[in-house]
């Protein structure tokens, strides 16, 4: 059977900031020049369309969703399918002194988005370009060029206006009950998926923090209304860091605090609909506690970031979507999103936390076995917040990308080893998983292929990181961006997330809630929300572990 | 000292004759911004956002949702207007006009020392009046093509050039007229709106039964059929994994395989059911058979189906089950056990269209269609959104006088009659709320004088000319906006829907009363030490 399709949902400015990178990441790892069908299916998350003459594109199956003004110089229908007429030449139909012509200020792109559309793509892609001054949205450094579908723009909310936030889950529940949006909406997601032979679910990339946390879930239980049996494995974002966190005076001050406690309010309301509506959802945050301030950036070796740009924090947890949903994106196994949900969400387990560990820290000359054997400490840092990942009854995924066979192991010195007698590297993860875990389920997957991250993809690999990704011990040239680099990640199940909704319960229940009237005069009632508190609380006895 | 000062220095406090400057400043503004477009003599708009994306309007309603408004006045005034737009899809821009002039007139008397609330009394009593004018001056109609195409006429030549609001007038008639039922209120959802980015905007047009966005997904499929049965249905023709049957514990792989065979088998019963009634049916005659499903149907299947020569679509959308059961007859199938003849729907003719990536399927010659289809054609985005807009108003408006049962003469006839009978009713009431009706009479004006500035006429001239004219004349009388000369708008069919003036008057008086009772304006933030 062909195809194992995916549709993406991306709902909110910080998701596709995620969404662009993921996107970068894999049109940059397309392989033109080679005969061997790559390993990973392309189809899964691309689709093959066809222009009004003639001209054969591959676009992603993606629909995202964001606020008016937040494209800046991006067309909302794109330029690959349709030249968009100047102003100037467009014939209308009236007379020429009843017309009236209002032009917005006009956008361009960044250097960076003007290079590409030179042309000259392989110049810019391999050079150093410092986009962390020019991105200020995500547009400004996109390199795939979407479907004119994929854009939807609700034109009731401006990005970034102070006078009519889409900030309260209510708000975004209230659009997709009441407005024309959901219909058109609805309307294309069947469209990319009567398209499909072989549909295996969706992947939802939503802002837990705002209003999108309503709207996306209110779309989530609308697609598993109309497609039953499909799976939704959605991942709810925090991002790391708020324009409000900018304080200056006590007033922001206050401002600052009053805006948490709204956001945690929507991350509770969000993660009580998704682990009824969602097959799994895994939480993703670049900051270590994530409810109330996202706290200190989670350190990862031999990588420096400022988790205050989004640019650099999404590009990490984008690394880590597109390296755990490998598995049912590979040309090899039968194997399906349908698969790792009913796997990870037993016991009503829906939410699930991950790990990454990017670069996977591997010397020039060494071998896994070497590697493995002089680690410190656990393989990967939880990118889940609030969630340490325990090894004890663990129900878990790894996925390891970039590690080729043949630097398995040494012949010599490394004989009295017991991983020695694993031959794949898939056996000897499992193997160490094995020994560091306690009555856990393991499931290991490998993928030859290592992360591309040419530009657009940040520049946040310490000076060790050879272009090559292995770590060296003298310097990268300065001037030379790093290509691609190994990536560990992980999906978990386990009692410790638990404790995760343990301590957001906490959380939202030290806020008072009447005092947040957004909430209540967007048509939340009290009961509802005392209701959902309980249910979060519920969930979380799931993952208590009664059986001894 | 306001109250709130105390408890909030920070908080911005606009008081008494300041609040209603506010007020009628913003309102004035939003009535400057809108005036333009008013009858169909405006100026149609084009908007280039940022990005280059273009969008071109002439509808109030469309220009208010895509203008960021920020002052809280003038949002209060585009949101009643809005609200009129839900309700009655027409009268946007009229509503935003009335209220920005209702409080001008006011203005005038209030800086005389009237106070407000005296004015809003007597806008109260006008407004009382005009429905009962309004209910006086209106012509019951019996629904039929002649005038239901006045009605859609004159309100699509206000959204688009006049060659295509007649193209899209016949077709917004005849849509109605097929999918209307005696005695049953029209549902709009039958008429599915259906692009085309294709062709020019005039080659739109109305196809009596329905129009697919798919097709066959199968190379084999016929891509043309007569005289089909047509099965629209909601059963899932594709094999999809059951839970048991995943997840990693799995042993060995035989055992999976005999479970999947088991599963595929299920599904393939569905599908020969189907085959086993096309057989019985259309072997031997000249009949064919086509599925719609709302569910999947894979690859496997429509093999199956392909091989028999049936036509499969799937994924149709959840609302044209309810439309093609109303276009072709039959009954959307929750299950196929018992399928019947009976059950199944006719189409004389089943084809497909392609147009680059997209495949168009059309279900046309239905014999008695209480659904169809308005396709729209246009070379770009921005027409067919255009186009799509007009559309939407042209069905509301014939709907509102399918329902009305009547129309009221249209430009700016009744204005200025109201006007005529306001002054006189005026003379009777006693006490300063007269200065109230006056003050409304003037107000209602507004809309004879916008619609001859916009034509290039003067507007004092020509309303003197109207109130001269109608002094004499006992028949409502209205502008020609071709020649500037009084007519009767009877004559020249130009009519205006009941509803909608009737929303107009109770909307607008209400929010300019509001508007001006309004006497503190308070601007506090929310800033509290924890949530």
């Amino acid at each position: 059977m062909s195809g194992k399709e995916v549709v993406t949902l991306q709902f909110g400015h910080y998701s596709n900031f995620v969404g662009a990178h993921l996107w970068n990441l894999n049109d940059l790892s397309f392989d033109y020049s080679s005969n061997q069908p790559s390993k990973i299916n392309h189809d899964v998350l691309y689709r093959e369309g066809l222009t009004n003459d003639g001209h054969t594109t591959f676009t992603p199956r993606a629909l995202l969703v964001d606020l008016k003004g937040s494209l800046k110089y991006l067309s909302k229908d794109g330029s690959l399918y349709s030249e968009r007429p100047a102003p100037e030449k467009v014939d209308i139909h009236w007379d020429k002194s009843r017309i009236e012509i209002k032009k917005d200020f006009e956008q361009s792109g960044s250097k960076f988005i003007q290079e590409i559309e030179k042309g000259n793509g392989n110049k810019v892609l391999n050079k150093k370009q410092n986009l962390e001054q020019t991105v200020n949205v995500w547009s400004d450094f996109l390199y795939t060029r979407y479907h004119p579908r994929t854009v939807n723009i609700i034109n009731e909310y401006k990005h970034e206006d102070v006078n009519k936030e889409f900030d309260v889950y209510p708000l975004g529940v209230n659009l997709w009950n009441n407005s024309e949006f959901s219909e058109e909406f609805s309307d294309k997601i069947r469209n990319y998926i009567e398209e499909c032979d072989n549909f295996q679910g969706f992947h939802v990339i939503l802002d837990a923090v705002d209003a999108f946390s309503g709207l996306s879930t209110s779309c989530i239980e609308h697609v598993r209304d109309e497609y039953e049996k499909k799976s939704v494995m959605a991942i709810p974002l925090i991002p790391s860091y708020y324009k409000d966190y900018n304080i200056t005076s006590t007033d922001q001050n206050y401002k600052s605090i009053t805006k948490d406690s709204v956001r945690v309010l929507n991350i509770a309301l969000c993660f009580n609909d998704l682990a009824e509506n969602a097959s799994i959802f895994v939480p993703l945050c670049t900051g270590l506690t994530g409810w109330r301030q996202p706290g200190e950036s989670i350190p990862f070796n031999n990588l420096h970031y400022d988790s205050r740009l989004w640019y650099h924090s999404s590009a990490i947890l984008a690394s880590a979507i597109d390296t755990f949903t490998l598995k049912h994106r590979l040309r090899s196994y039968n194997f399906s999103l349908n698969d790792l949900c009913a796997d990870l969400s037993s016991f009503g387990r829906r939410a699930v936390a991950s790990s990454l560990c990017l670069p996977f820290s591997f010397n020039k000359d060494a071998t896994l076995l070497e590697c493995l054997d002089n680690w410190d400490g656990p393989l990967s840092k939880s990118i889940t917040p609030n969630c340490k990942i325990g090894s004890n009854r663990m129900m878990q995924y790894w996925f390891l990308r970039g590690i080729a066979e043949n630097r398995l192991k040494h012949s010599q010195n490394q004989q009295n080893l017991p991983a020695f007698k694993c031959n794949t590297v898939q056996e000897m993860l499992t193997y160490y998983m094995a020994c560091t875990t306690y009555a856990s389920a393991n499931n290991v997957t490998v993928v030859d292929k290592a992360l591309t991250v040419k530009t657009p993809y940040p520049d946040i690999f310490n000076a060790h990181v050879g272009i090559d990704g292995n770590i060296i011990a003298d310097m990268r040239p300065e001037d030379s961006v790093v290509q691609s680099v190994p990536v560990l990640a992980g999906l978990h199940s386990g009692s410790e997330i638990g404790n995760m909704l343990e301590s957001l319960h906490t959380e939202v229940s030290k806020i008072r809630f009447p005092r947040f009237h957004r909430f209540r005069e967007s048509g939340l009632e009290t009961d509802a929300y005392k209701e959902c508190l309980q249910k979060l609380f519920d969930l979380r006895e799931c993952y208590e572990d009664n059986y001894n | 000292m306001a109250a709130i000062s105390l408890l909030n220095p920070k908080a911005e406090v606009a008081r008494a004759a300041q609040a209603l400057a506010v007020n009628i400043s913003a309102a004035k503004g939003i009535q400057d911004v809108m005036k333009s477009n008013l009858g169909p003599k405006g100026t149609v708009k084009m908007l280039v956002s940022g990005a280059g994306d273009i969008k071109i309007t002439k509808d109030g309603n469309v220009l208010l949702h895509e203008m960021q408004i920020q002052h809280p006045t003038a949002s209060l005034i585009a949101r009643a207007s809005t609200a009129q737009d839900d309700i009655t899809g027409d009268g946007t821009t009229s509503t935003v006009l009335l209220i920005g002039e209702l409080l001008k007139q006011a203005d005038i008397y209030v800086s005389e020392g009237v106070h407000p609330r005296i004015i809003t009394e007597g806008f109260d009593m006008a407004r009382q009046k005009v429905l009962q004018i309004l209910d006086k001056i209106k012509i019951p109609i019996i629904i039929n093509k002649e005038n239901l195409t006045d009605i859609a006429r004159t309100s699509l030549r206000t959204k688009v050039h006049p060659i295509l609001a007649d193209i899209l007038t016949d077709v917004c008639v005849d849509a109605i007229l097929a999918i209307r039922q005696e005695d049953k209120p029209v549902d709009l959802h039958m008429i599915e709106l259906m692009e085309m980015q294709h062709k020019t905007a005039s080659d739109t047009q109305l196809v009596k039964g329905l129009v697919l966005d798919h097709g066959a997904r199968h190379p084999d499929m016929p891509k043309q059929v007569k005289n089909a049965y047509i099965l629209t249905c909601n059963v899932s023709m594709e094999y999809e994994k059951s839970e048991v049957n995943s997840g990693f514990f799995y042993k060995t792989a035989e055992e999976r395989e005999k479970l999947v065979s088991a599963e595929r088998e299920f599904i393939d019963q569905r599908v020969k059911k189907v085959i086993a009634l096309k057989k019985k049916l259309c072997d031997g005659t000249d009949k064919s058979f086509v599925v719609i499903n709302q569910k999947g149907i894979d690859p496997f299947s429509l093999d199956m189906l392909a091989k028999e020569g049936i036509l499969a679509l799937r994924r149709a959308k959840r609302r044209n089950m309810e439309r093609l059961a109303l276009a072709c007859g039959g009954v959307a199938m929750n299950h196929l056990d018992d399928l019947h003849e009976s059950h199944l729907g006719f189409a004389g003719l089943v084809y497909e269209h392609v147009l680059g990536e997209n495949k168009f399927t059309f279900v046309e010659q239905c014999k008695n269609p209480h659904s169809v289809t308005i396709l729209m054609k246009g070379p770009n985005k921005h027409t067919l959104a255009q186009i799509k807009d007009a559309v939407r108003d042209g069905l509301r408006a014939i709907n509102n006088a399918v329902e009305d049962k009547a129309l009221i003469p249209g430009a700016g006839a009744f204005e200025i009659t109201t006007y005529k009978e306001l002054m006189e009713y005026k003379d009777e009431v006693k006490g300063k709320a007269r200065l109230g009706i006056a003050a409304y009479a003037e107000a209602l004006l507004i809309i004879p004088k916008v619609l001859a500035v916009n034509s290039g006429y003067d507007a004092q001239d020509t309303i003197v000319k109207l109130q001269e004219e109608s002094r004499v004349n006992p028949e409502p009388i209205g502008l020609d906006l071709t020649s500037g000369e009084p007519i009767n708008p009877k004559d020249a069919g130009i009519f205006d829907n009941y509803v909608v003036k009737k929303q107009i008057i109770n909307s607008c008086s209400v929010i300019a009363s509001n508007l001006l009772l309004v006497d503190e304006i308070m601007r506090a933030g929310m800033s509290s030490l924890k949530g």
